[in-house]
């Protein structure tokens, strides 16, 4: 029990959730006008998309994948919903048109990736540029005004009662789905697997394909759902709706600690990762820096993140080497 | 113990922090939930944002030092804040963050009509007044619109400005930028109206319309063009913001700027040195005024002085006398044309 705490008391999530106390209370103490419930409440609206992004992110990054289409896909499909929209349909058919649209623009990316074995990397730089131009084509310059009550609400209202925002639900629900299927089934364990070493994996039996494949789709279809929140954020469905936001999912993946080795990364981290880096935004936010400063901020967050728990991870791992050399143990476990 | 409890654990306890900073927050004004629509109305100076489309545009920047100081001269503050994407979606969190802030007024350069509608609505709640400028939000979203410039009187104040340097005779030419250009059309007409209908105009001649096809090189070589196949023409009217420029300079470089005049409608920064010489003008607005008008505007809203409605007039120092059209819509007043007299004035 005494091991065990000590290793929590060493692990990243911990110094993480420090780090997240730290700010909070500082923020707290130092920018005026942070602890209003106005302000919390939009903290935690704007910054929704981006973390809802975050934890497929994750999951991608953990075997060895990235997506960084994911805020073309959120534009896409909000488009593809907004066409839906303009053809007359009805409320949950303009919802499903969108979260299918995500998903093909997912499987899009598992296709070339998982399954012609391009890398993920550049096949997502193009198709960043190929859904976003799609948006474009698509709707033309004019964007679809005004949209269903619903949105309005999922994206400005508060649940009643309460500072919580409808729109960060979807990412609270989903962060412990997630931390479920990671941290508890198999299919957690084998997505470790596949990180970890994929041809380990594979000759494991473990459908490395497959497992990819399905990741992106999900990142696609999560990035939809992000689109529909951005839809009532921003009153409107636009060409360039979430442009840019994969900054901020990606930062918050690796703040998270999810190593860009693969193999390692949690969901716990994403999650206090993404409440960082939202304090981060709205401090500075209400210091009135500039947005070309939060950029600069959230970008050397994110140079600073790879450095620390890259330097951190070697830390761990040489005082652990260390120890089992003294001990002359066998293998600890995991 | 588990990882699963460990990370609701985790979770828990961040929430929890984040809802305790939240109670601390007791003795702060709850924006969201005070006053309903034109609640407050503020007596003595204001607490002003701006939000322009791009932080660091040097027209967006100009407005922002005429606004500060008109608030200086009351004691009024002015936040200017910095988008640094020109979308309306980069505007929201601005707009959040002047409602957190408190302001008593909103001064915005829509990006687009609609994003910011929803911050817009919930500032409304809030008691703030909204204004634009520059660039109009969705007219539900605002009170005012601070119009700069009436654009069909720029055909007429760029001939007016032709005329005054060729003393009212002679040929001249057009050089526009491409020909399906709608504004620019429109100026044409408006211009050959006037010069049809106008006794003032009845010795001026139009030679012909050329067209510079946005492209500084092409301009430069039609201005050229239009001087050698009319050895008698007296003036260019260049209608558009590269090829004025453009054009000034190769007359300058051929020696023919002087004998032949040059008129049209650029940012004044951009060919100020030709303004110098007496042979160029330029029909532009005083962006600085805009700043002025739109600051008081919103000074005078948020004390409930005015209310956007058609007819309504106000006066604003050094500025004169505005009335409110159609949709709260205030015009800054007819462009200027722009002499080495007046050239300080436009500092951009």
């Amino acid at each position: 029990m005494k091991a065990k705490l000590i290793a929590q008391l060493k692990s990243w999530e911990f110094i993480l959730l420090i780090l997240v106390v730290v700010t909070l209370v500082l923020a707290a103490a130092v920018v005026p006008g942070f602890t209003q419930p106005f302000s919390i409440s939009t903290a935690l609206a704007t910054f929704a998309p981006a973390a809802l992004m975050a934890l497929p992110m994750a999951l991608l990054v953990i075997v060895r994948d990235i997506d960084i289409s994911v805020a073309s896909i959120a534009g896409l499909s909000s488009v593809a919903g907004g066409l839906a929209i303009q053809a007359g349909q009805s409320l949950p058919v303009v919802i499903i048109v969108a979260l299918l649209a995500g998903v093909l623009c997912g499987a899009i990316n598992g296709f070339f990736v998982a399954l012609l074995g391009l890398p993920a990397l550049l096949v997502t730089l193009g198709t960043l540029a190929l859904f976003r131009g799609l948006c474009y084509v698509l709707l033309g310059g004019t964007p679809i005004s005004p949209v269903p009550d619903f949105f309005a609400a999922l994206g400005n209202n508060n649940i009643p009662g309460l500072i919580v925002p409808w729109a960060i639900v979807p990412f609270l629900v989903l962060s412990v789905v997630f931390a479920v299927v990671l941290h508890r089934g198999t299919v957690g364990r084998r997505i470790y697997a596949i990180g970890g070493n994929p041809d380990t994996a594979h000759y494991s039996g473990i459908h490395v394909t497959r497992i990819r494949f399905v990741l992106f789709t999900i990142s696609g279809v999560v990035a939809a759902l992000a689109g529909l929140i951005n839809i009532g954020i921003t009153s409107q469905i636009a060409p360039d709706g979430a442009l840019g936001v994969e900054l901020d999912v990606i930062t918050v993946a690796f703040l998270g600690g999810v190593s860009v080795l693969g193999g390692k990364g949690r969901i716990t981290g994403v999650f206090l990762a993404s409440v960082l880096i939202m304090t981060l935004r709205k401090s500075l936010q209400l210091e009135n820096v500039s947005g070309y400063t939060q950029g600069i901020a959230v970008g050397g967050v994110l140079i600073l993140s790879l450095l620390v728990t890259n330097l951190f991870q070697q830390l761990i791992g040489s005082v652990r080497n260390r120890r089992k050399s003294a001990l002359g143990s066998g293998p600890s476990p995991a | 113990m588990n990882r699963i409890f460990k990370s609701a654990t985790l979770g828990g306890a961040t929430i929890l922090a984040f809802s305790l900073t939240a109670c601390a927050s007791a003795t702060t004004p709850d924006a969201s939930g005070t006053g309903q629509a034109g609640g407050k109305c503020v007596t003595g100076p204001v607490k002003v944002g701006i939000i322009p489309k791009l932080g660091t545009d040097p027209y967006m920047v100009t407005v922002k030092k005429a606004a500060e100081a008109a608030a200086a001269k009351d004691g009024s503050t002015v936040i200017y804040t910095s988008p640094s994407d020109a979308t309306g979606a980069a505007q929201i969190p601005f707009v959040n963050q002047l409602i957190s802030q408190n302001v008593n007024a909103i001064m915005i350069s829509g990006s687009d009509l609609n994003s910011t509608s929803a911050a817009l609505a919930k500032a409304k709640a809030a008691g703030i007044k909204v204004v634009s400028w520059d660039s109009d939000i969705a007219p539900e979203s605002r009170g005012f619109f601070l119009n700069q410039a009436d654009t069909s009187k720029i055909g007429d104040q760029m001939l007016m400005s032709m005329a005054k340097m060729m003393n009212n005779e002679g040929e001249f030419a057009i050089l526009s930028s491409t020909q399906t250009a709608v504004n620019q059309n429109a100026w044409i007409a408006s211009i050959k109206a006037k010069l049809a209908k106008d006794p003032a105009y009845a010795k001026m001649k139009l030679v012909t319309v050329a067209y510079g096809e946005e492209k500084a090189d092409v301009n430069a070589q039609k201005a050229k063009e239009l001087v050698q196949a009319y050895p008698k023409l007296k003036g260019i009217i260049v209608p558009a913001g590269i090829g004025l420029p453009a054009a000034a300079e190769a007359l300058t470089q051929s020696g023919d700027l002087g004998r032949v005049k040059i008129s049209g409608l650029a940012p004044v920064t951009l060919i100020s040195q030709y303004i110098k010489t007496g042979n160029v003008q330029a029909v532009w607005w005083n962006v600085g005024n805009l700043g002025t008008l739109a600051f008081n505007t919103a000074k005078m809203y948020a004390q409930c002085k005015i209310e956007p409605k058609e007819g309504t007039s106000y006066t604003v120092d050094g500025l004169g006398k505005f009335t409110v059209g159609a949709d709260g819509v205030v015009l800054l007043g007819e462009p200027t044309i722009v002499t080495p007299e007046n050239l300080t004035s436009f500092p951009f």
